[in-house]
């Protein structure tokens, strides 16, 4: 695959030096160059789209802002074509956050309705505030590229723009290959196990568009640079719908199908002349046609089609990981984790789902919750991994306050989580899912991403020997390559477990992990288990299954009602009247119902 | 005084069409966690055809009525074609591309057909203008208001006394759940996205004879809809009215006392600043995720 890449990259760069010696006349190449202008929007657009899952509907306005900056910086400051753009970086990239954050915390889809008035309000903007932009008549007279008071000829300019591209094709394709690309992917698939690995989605995504801001922002500055004169009617809706269908087109998340939908649609509309009204309706119907025809864009449908004539092996050799005894064994001296909640009490509406239970799972044991449909159990695990709020009552690990803490932010502190109905990033691959429970624990920044430090490759290259190992450790070797929704169900639980186990917790919580199991697979749970507390990870467990919570658990704790009936050792438990009462009934009780979701 | 009350009342009138918008938005989310995003084009739809009809020669009741039916199969439509076939995905990326490509093509296809011209809806709500508190309004302007809480009322009578009411709030609180007891989702979302659509062809019929059909009417209306959506909160009927109404009147004197370009700068920090302080909006209630 990498030498595809490699075969790629030539080709892009083959491409960048052989068309300005071909161009017979400027025109020509100066329509080149607005394709390059459009590829570096394209690309930096297609981190937000191909991998957040997100999409934006205003690039034309941080395109403009971008354009604007630089020429005002140019033509009133005197700024050089570095100043102006590193400028035009900054402002797009400061509006980018300022809409990105809050609108991403809530709902990625607000992010669409958000930048198509922050699109427009450039556009009016652009017009009302003559003083500085010159409004409907736009700034001319851009000074022609320069960089520290050289003037660039036609060829120089065309020289920065086709490194800036390649090298933002190379760098936006080294991202994709770290943590920020993966997290991203992550989040996209689902949010709420990506909390649960620690990943923040909302920094994410704020970044995913902050990216894409500040290179429309620099295409921007291009922009002025080239074409000398910008006035606000060159950036509009249609435009920024032209920058989305760009992504869509050549292909959401590839490394170079942005470059290629750009490449089609700065050249169709020349072809397209004789369309003149019905261009605007010719955009909409493509993308129509390209979303039910071509979902996945001209690369993505590519890819699919070469791993369908190619398929990859799935397994990986087990040898190529690091021990999961290794990666997962603590220091002899370090405290097993400890969690203590006390008095929690979660209300929803008038409903009590929980109330003042208190549990204390000790260090390196196996605690097990259980308790009859509609206890409170789950309400349990999600209030304690930071999924719902306590309306009363504090929790801790180690003696840390967990109470209040974003799910992510308990997820750092150690306590990982499987989920009751499995939350796989489906459409991953088996190795990237659990790669994915790895995360928090890299180190290195977006840059050393974009470079591919050898500080960053190392970091990579061993979480993804200790995710292998956790493969062997849990028996998916054979699946690594897999996309993990066509796994089968027992083995989906599995790779739940292992991906847990790769954030390296303290305390980990499985949340009825023989739910749906054979028997076979309910025994190889249960060694499962007896091997992780082993490794002096504490384990809470919640179960029905009464024959795998007698024969692991240490400790195990009763809730009935949304009440902690009984803790006690399994044997006790088992005697206690209380407890049988809650699973069998007595003759003529009558409890009120108090029926909570599950 | 009198422009206050003038301020106010217009406000009030432009407000009732963003209010139903955002009801449609609403009802939309409700169902489906899904939108329309070529809503604002059912809105012209409405305007623009009534207008069209009456232009032939209809009677204005039945081109209304006939316009407002056509805005809610639009939106049926759009639902089985463009939205269904992507609801199961994880992100939102296809529903939204492809109810905007249809906006695009809708739009585009109207300004065609109408060469970018405007044309009026003669009514009698227009015919003469009313007094009051030295303001000037056309008593069409006032019904506005009134028949957008009369919709969020009716919306909550139909949830409160009708089998398909109760179905949709069924459905909107736990899909699967619904599904299981024996309701069709997929019926409460068709019915769904239609009953918005015909609220929003319903406020482009409204608003036409104020400010003339044209095929781009509905393209401000439509995005302060769904920014008043989500500064009432998305999950709450009377929140996301109220909030039209409010950020209808805040428009008018922003409009009035600065310029109208700073009434959409106004407008859409205003929107920024709620989604900081109220992530789930003035009135929205916070999804739960149930794991």
């Amino acid at each position: 695959m990498s030498r595809l890449y490699a075969i790629g990259f030539l080709a892009l760069a083959a491409v960048l030096v052989a068309v300005p010696l071909a161009s017979d006349n400027e025109y020509e190449l100066r329509l080149f160059m607005l394709f390059l202008i459009y590829a570096i929007i394209a690309v930096g657009l297609n981190v937000l789209i191909g991998l957040a899952g997100l999409v934006s509907l205003g690039q034309a306005g941080l395109f403009a802002l971008g354009s604007y900056t630089g020429a005002i910086t140019t033509t009133r400051l005197g700024f050089d074509m570095v100043g102006a753009g590193l400028t035009a970086a900054i402002v797009a990239g400061l509006f980018g956050a300022l809409l990105a954050y809050p609108t991403v915390r809530v709902r990625g889809v607000y992010l669409a309705v958000v930048t198509i008035a922050f699109g427009l309000i450039v556009e009016n903007v652009a017009i009302e505030w003559q003083s500085l932009t010159g409004g409907t008549t736009g700034i001319t007279s851009i000074p022609s590229p320069n960089v520290f008071g050289l003037r660039l000829s036609g060829y120089a300019y065309y020289g920065v723009l086709a490194v800036s591209l390649f090298l933002l094709v190379a760098a936006a394709h080294n991202l994709k290959g770290s943590r920020y690309g993966r997290g991203l992917l992550a989040v996209a698939q689902s949010e709420t196990a990506a909390r649960a690995l620690g990943l923040d989605p909302t920094a994410l995504r704020t970044l995913a568009f902050v990216i894409a801001s500040v290179t429309a922002g620099v295409a921007g500055t291009y922009y002025a640079f080239l074409n000398s004169y910008i006035s606000p009617d060159i950036f509009t809706f249609t435009d920024s719908i032209r920058f989305l269908l760009m992504v869509i087109l050549g292909g959401a998340a590839s490394t170079f199908g942005p470059v290629i939908g750009a490449y089609i649609l700065t050249y169709l509309p020349e072809y397209l002349q004789e369309f003149a009204v019905w261009q605007k309706f010719a955009y909409g119907a493509l993308l129509l046609v390209v979303m039910f025809v071509l979902p996945r864009g001209i690369m993505g449908s590519l890819g699919a089609l070469r791993s369908r004539l190619r398929p990859a092996a799935r397994a990986i050799a087990a040898t190529d990981g690091i021990d999961a005894r290794t990666t997962l064994a603590r220091e002899a001296s370090e405290q097993q984790a400890e969690l203590v909640a006390r008095d929690l009490t979660v209300r929803f509406g008038g409903l009590t789902a929980l109330s003042e239970a208190s549990l204390r799972v000790k260090p390196g044991e196996v605690h097990a919750l259980i308790g009859p449909n509609g206890a409170g159990k789950s309400t349990f695990i999600n209030t304690i991994s930071g999924f719902y709020r306590p309306t009363a009552g504090a929790f801790e690990l180690d003696g840390i306050q967990l109470t209040g803490m974003a799910s992510h932010e308990i997820a750092r502190a150690g306590l990982a989580r499987t989920f009751q109905n499995t939350e796989l990033f489906g459409e991953m691959t088996v190795l990237e899912n659990v790669m994915i429970g790895g995360q928090q624990r890299l180190r290195y920044g977006v840059l050393a991403s974009i470079l591919r430090t050898p500080a960053m490759r190392r970091e990579e290259a061993h979480c993804r020997q200790a995710a292998i190992g956790l493969l062997a450790f849990v028996g998916l070797e054979g699946y690594a390559y897999e996309e993990a929704r066509f796994l089968p169900f027992g083995l989906q639980r599995r790779l739940e477990i292992a991906r847990a186990l790769a954030a390296n917790p303290r305390l980990l919580l499985l949340d009825e992990p023989a739910a749906g199991l054979t028997t076979q697979e309910i025994d190889d749970l249960e060694a499962m288990i007896r091997r992780v507390a082993d490794l002096g990870i504490s384990v809470l467990l919640i179960e029905h299954h009464v024959e795998l919570i007698m024969a692991v658990a240490d400790t195990v704790t009763v809730l009935d009602y949304g009440q902690v009936i009984a803790s006690d050792t399994p044997a006790a438990v088992q005697a206690d009247p209380r407890v049988i009462e809650a699973y069998f009934g007595t003759s003529g009780a009558t409890h009120a119902p108090a029926e909570v979701p599950a | 005084m009198s422009t206050v009350a003038q301020y106010v009342l217009s406000g009030l009138a432009i407000g009732g069409i963003y209010a139903l918008v955002a009801l449609g938005f609403h009802i939309m989310w409700s169902a489906a966690r899904a939108v329309n995003f070529a809503h604002g084009d059912t809105l012209m739809i409405g305007g623009l055809l009534a207008a069209y009809l009456v232009a032939s020669g209809w009677p204005l009741a039945l081109a209304c009525a006939l316009a407002i039916l056509v805005g809610g199969l639009f939106g049926f439509v759009l639902e089985r074609l463009a939205v269904r076939p992507f609801a199961h995905q994880p992100n939102s990326i296809g529903w939204m591309l492809t109810t905007i490509a249809v906006g695009i093509m809708v739009e585009s296809y109207a300004t065609i057909e109408t060469q970018g011209y405007a044309l009026p809806l003669p009514s009698p709500g227009v015919a003469g203008s009313v007094q009051i508190l030295g303001a000037g309004l056309y008593p069409q302007e006032l019904a506005i208001p009134v028949l957008a809480l009369a919709a969020m009322l009716g919306l909550q009578a139909l949830q409160r006394h009708t089998l398909i009411g109760r179905a949709m709030q069924a459905v909107a609180h736990n899909k699967n759940a619904a599904a299981l007891m024996g309701i069709n989702v997929d019926l409460v979302v068709a019915f769904s996205f239609s009953l918005a659509s015909l609220l929003g062809a319903a406020a482009g019929v409204l608003i036409a004879p104020v400010v003339q059909a044209s095929a781009t009417m509905g393209l401000l209306p439509g995005l302060k809809g769904f920014a008043v959506a989500i500064m009432g909160g998305i999950t709450s009927a009377p929140g996301v009215v109220i909030t039209g109404l409010a950020y209808g009147v805040i428009e008018k004197f922003v409009e009035g006392y600065v310029s109208t370009a700073a009434r959409e700068i106004v407008g859409f920090s205003l929107m920024i600043v709620v989604l900081l302080a109220f992530p789930q909006g003035l009135f929205g209630k916070r999804e739960v995720a149930k794991v």
